[in-house]
């Protein structure tokens, strides 16, 4: 299925994208992202924690950033799977000055499976759409100053500052990237109240490519 | 044959259950289910451009929304066209979900799957779909005038059009003495029955099985629309109607778009998913009927006797056809009733409109064929003069000419051949109950007390048991119970009762010991379903054939046992013994345990029938040849044709001029439908036929505005006749046995139905004077036809008649 969209984040160009490309940024303005884990240039595992009731859970998906070009546009692939199903989704992000500020547009192609795919087409479309809008949002704010200070600093493992885990053992080289806890007390937008909702990974597309990786029908 | 049930007038046996609250109606089942709502047009006739869920995605508890584009391709086809024809030229059927345009108010757009109904509701009212309205087709005269069109692609809204004649009418018209033109209308009605439909489905991926309860008339072929909708084997699909509370003929359309859809859910989501029916939906998304508008040509003679009769009529379908064209035909070849027509000729031309489809409610097509065959009689017997019971009789196919061939071919594609009756005796018999000869004094004497009083009667013949079949399973196990299934389904009619009664008195048990099963597909797998008085007739027979065959069976087994000769054993109250010597005998529970040679035993009866402890005949085999393990029969019943029962009503009414109002006074029913199975059952299928045929007559309607809105879709606004709107049902039977099948019955399941707009037209026109041709007829409608022809009073009327506004046309436009 195909999802696509827009927004506007009141920051430059150059800011946006680095924002963009930051995962200390995104592990903080990923609706319902817990960690990621650089396992290569551009590319990580998140962990994201989704949704609410019934469909509580933890998901871990793939995504990888490719054909950079800065700050114009760059591609994002997603791979992910869990209990609701699978997801393989690519997108194109790009970039735009507009009025002052960066209009970010998102066009992605995805293929759902599993039970995930039985929910309606619209359902996953519309909850991709709106994680996706949480996440620029929150990437607006975050550079607008207007999430708390304390957030900023992410939590990065080898600093001497990683909660105590797994993180040498599971991700040996790679460096683990923690939302405070709990996420939405980073003054995010919380995740989106829904029962179906999920999570996201990385990036704009990439947020919304979580999305659909994290959403989860029933536990 | 000694236990004797056949013809008993015995009590329902299901009642106390369904009375008590404890049976188990489709909404009953299914606790945990996921539940359905649907988001349905709210216009006739428009093209979807959008649906947007956004603001539905924040309500707790939603699981999924479909749309038609989430179906997968075999539930994205068109509905299947159940019953094709020839003439059928057009044939259209809507979607499981509507996809770009919808053509009736209640189409299903949007899927809601919920963890309940409140929330799937929410969902619901937060989903926007827009739509771009497109103009209607409302109304059976604009749909033929063609001036919109109902489907694109077509260039006019005719779905089918058919004639049939018989003789030569034009040149009988040409010579005839007299010569009448006429115009009767029916308006559209509906099933109503109390419970609507529902479908709870249950997909067990650990043993690839789908098991789908649903409100229905067939679940054999609710089964098969399943089965091929996904590509499922049919012993994997399990569908049992649970208790019905209701059919009226609405339940056997199918497959619903929620059979399917529910079924589909289930399948996606591995969960329980129902739906179950709310009162508007089935207003505006189940079915409809009655809707036809006849033209009537009748030449006859001096005595009444009709010399030719030419009628067309414009059926109107509805958005689409599934069913066919059915409820035309049936009109078409039940109209002649139990008249000889040497010159008939009809003609009917099927029409799309944007609203509900239309398919069979109880008596289909036949009430509208009685109006105008009545009417025309009666229209007859006042240009001449004489007595209508009179004309009638100048009409009536004679008792020494059965079978007799009406010349048309009937809605199972065979030829309209009545088997057997008597209308004369019916007749005499009906005048005697009404008391018809009396009436003219009694009318006279209210009048003088300034009341208003008329009599009317009405004739009809009903094809009922229409085939191609139905079979059932008589199983006596070795507990003495005797096991009965039979596939068509139950809504009402007392199957447990009447079919009990068969099985008691053709295998000669208590009626106690027989446990009847209908309608699930595990049970039994071949079935047609309950629809035009069929049941008794069709498994009726069915099960007489199969009890017959296990009746033999015990005998012969019980006979070897006890070195006597079949023929010469009978089976009295669950004992086979031998006739004469009622000490020597065994019971059936016992012939049930020998019927089944056993290695291992179990109990101590299944000791008595192990290898070492039956008298071996070291000759033969444990089971003989051309035998089956099992105390059990199967049986089919396929008539060559249906059985054509007929019947008579007569009513008494009192209409106040003051207010158009119309009391039924008194209603006389003779019915004939062969021999009776159950007398009380037959009384109760008349007494609720009646009553809807008084509401056909006076109450029931679909009002539905230009635009397509039906503007009473509720129980506020849509009436029906309670129990004081319909008086006593008096009622004498005439038993002309069906020579066609093994018990001599025909179908009642219909018949209380089918004269009643006829039979009260009859009395409200006896009473006024003011000829009446159309129905369902209010005070209102009443009252105007009054003043109109001066029978009222001036006065109310006048002030009335200003304070009553006219139906404004600007309103109800988008409901």
């Amino acid at each position: 299925m195909r999802v696509n969209g827009s927004h506007v984040v009141r920051a430059p160009r150059q800011t946006v994208w680095e924002a963009l490309q930051d995962p200390a940024v995104l592990v903080r303005t990923i609706p319902g992202c817990h960690e990621l884990e650089e396992t290569g240039d551009g590319a990580y595992t998140a962990r994201v924690h989704a949704g609410i009731a019934s469909i509580k859970g933890t998901y871990d998906g793939q995504v990888e950033m490719a054909d950079q070009d800065p700050p114009n546009s760059y591609t994002l692939r997603a791979t992910g799977s869990g209990g609701p199903g699978t997801i393989d989704a690519s997108a194109t992000v790009s970039l735009a000055d507009d009025n002052g500020g960066t209009r970010v547009s998102y066009d992605a192609e995805a293929i759902i499976g599993g039970a995930i795919a039985g929910v309606g087409q619209r359902v996953v479309v519309g909850v991709a759409k709106r994680n996706a809008a949480a996440f620029f949002e929150a990437v607006d704010r975050y550079l607008a100053g207007e999430l708390e200070a304390a957030a900023a600093k992410p939590a990065v493992a080898g600093d001497g500052v990683a909660p105590a885990g797994r993180l040498p053992e599971e991700a040996p080289g790679g460096r683990v990237f923690r939302a405070p806890e709990p996420a939405v007390a980073a003054g995010g937008p919380p995740p989106a109240p829904l029962h179906l909702v999920l999570a996201a990974l990385a990036g704009a597309a990439i947020a919304l490519a979580g999305v659909l990786v994290g959403q989860r029908r029933r536990g | 044959m000694t236990t004797q049930m056949f013809g008993e007038a015995i009590v329902r046996r299901e009642d106390p259950r369904l009375l008590r609250g404890d049976g188990h109606y489709l909404d009953d089942l299914g606790h945990d289910a996921y539940a359905v709502a649907f988001a349905r047009s709210p216009h006739a006739h428009a093209r979807v451009t959008q649906i947007d869920v956004a603001d539905a995605l924040d309500v707790d508890g939603l699981i999924a929304i479909y749309t038609y584009d989430d179906l997968p391709a075999r539930l994205a086809e068109p509905l299947p066209l159940l019953i094709p024809h020839p003439a059928l030229t057009a044939p259209r059927t809507g979607h499981a979900l509507a996809p770009a345009v919808v053509h009736h108010v209640g189409e299903p757009v949007v899927m809601v799957v919920a963890s309940d109904r409140y929330i799937a509701e929410d969902v619901v009212d937060r989903i926007v779909v827009t739509y771009e309205p497109l103009p209607a087709v409302v109304g059976v005269e604009r749909a033929a005038s063609g001036q919109r069109v109902v489907h694109d692609g077509m260039d006019d809204n005719v779905a089918a059009h058919l004639l049939q004649e018989v003789g030569d009418v034009d040149a009988a018209l040409a010579t005839a003495p007299h010569r009448l033109d006429l115009r009767f209308e029916i308006e559209r009605s509906a099933s109503m029955p109390m419970e609507g439909r529902g479908v709870l489905a249950r997909w067990d991926p650990d043993d690839p099985r789908l098991r789908v309860y649903t409100s229905t008339q067939t679940t054999t072929s609710v089964r098969a629309a399943i089965a091929a909708a996904f590509d499922l084997a049919d012993v994997h699909v399990e569908v049992i109607a649970p208790d019905v509370g209701g059919g009226f003929g609405v339940k056997i359309m199918h497959p619903w778009p929620e059979e399917l859809l529910v079924p589909w859910a289930a399948m996606t989501l591995g969960h329980e998913v129902k739906w179950v029916e709310d009162r508007r939906e089935h207003f505006i998304s189940s079915s409809h009927e009655r809707g036809q508008i006849h033209d009537v040509t009748v030449g006859y003679d001096d005595d009444g006797r009709i010399l030719a009769l030419d009628v067309r009529f414009l059926h109107d379908n509805g958005a689409y056809t599934p069913y066919g064209i059915i409820v035309p035909i049936i009109t078409s070849t039940q109209l002649p009733g139990p008249y000889k027509l040497p010159n008939y000729r009809v003609e009917f031309t099927s029409l799309y409109t944007n609203t509900v489809i239309v398919t069979p409610y109880r008596g289909a097509g036949r009430p509208q064929a009685v109006f105008a065959m009545e009417r025309t009689i009666d229209a007859i017997a006042r240009d001449l003069g004489a007595d209508r019971t009179q004309v009638r009789a100048a009409n009536f196919v004679q008792p020494d000419e059965f079978p007799y061939d009406v010349g048309l071919v009937f809605q199972d594609g065979r030829p309209t051949i009545y088997d057997s009756g008597d209308f004369q005796a019916s007749l005499r018999k009906l005048t005697a109950l009404i008391g018809w000869g009396a009436f003219a004094q009694q009318k006279e004497q209210a009048q003088a007390d300034g009341r208003m009083l008329g009599i009317g009667l009405a004739c009809y013949v009903e094809g009922t048991g229409v085939g191609p079949y139905e079979g059932a399973h008589v199983h006596v196990e070795t507990s003495g119970r005797v096991m009965v299934s039979t596939g068509l389904t139950t809504q009402g009619q007392g199957h447990e009762t009447a079919f009990a009664q068969i099985v008691a008195t053709e295998l000669g048990v208590p009626i106690e010991d027989v446990a009847v099963t209908t309608g699930d597909t595990r049970r039994f797998g071949y079935a047609v379903g309950t629809f035009a008085s069929r049941a008794a007739v069709m498994s009726g027979n069915a099960i007489a054939l199969a009890a017959r065959a296990v009746n033999a069976k015990a005998r012969t087994v019980a006979a070897r046992a006890l070195e006597a000769n079949p023929d010469d054993m009978e089976i009295i109250d669950g004992v086979v013994r031998v006739k004469g010597s009622p000490a020597e005998g065994i019971p059936l529970n016992q012939v049930a345990v020998l019927s089944n040679p056993l290695r291992y035993s179990f109990s101590e009866a299944a000791q008595a029938a192990t290898q070492f402890a039956v008298p071996a005949d070291d000759d033969q085999p444990p089971v003989r040849d051309g035998e089956e393990p099992g105390l059990e029969g199967r049986a089919y019943y396929s008539p060559p044709r249906s059985t054509f029962a007929n019947g008579m009503h007569a009513a008494v009414v009192e209409v106040d001029p003051q207010s158009g109002n119309v009391a039924v006074l008194d209603y006389a029913v003779v019915h004939d439908c062969g021999n009776l199975v159950n007398p009380r059952i037959v009384e109760g299928q008349i007494h609720g036929g009646v009553a809807q045929g008084i509401g056909g007559a006076l109450y029931e309607r679909m009002a539905y505005d230009e635009h397509g809105q039906l503007l009473n879709a509720s129980f506020m606004d849509f009436l029906m006749p309670y129990a004081s709107e319909v008086p006593t049902v008096r009622i004498d039977h005439l038993e002309t046995p069906s020579p066609l099948n093994p018990l001599g019955v025909k179908g009642a399941g219909e018949a209380g139905v089918i004269p009643g707009a006829a039979t009260i037209a009859a009395a409200i026109e006896d009473a006024t004077g003011v000829p009446i041709s159309r129905m369902p007829l209010s005070p209102d409608e009443l009252f105007r036809l009054l003043r109109s022809n001066g029978t009222a009073p001036l006065a109310p009327l006048g002030a009335l008649g200003t304070s009553i506004p006219e139906p404004d046309d600007q309103h109800g436009g988008n409901a």
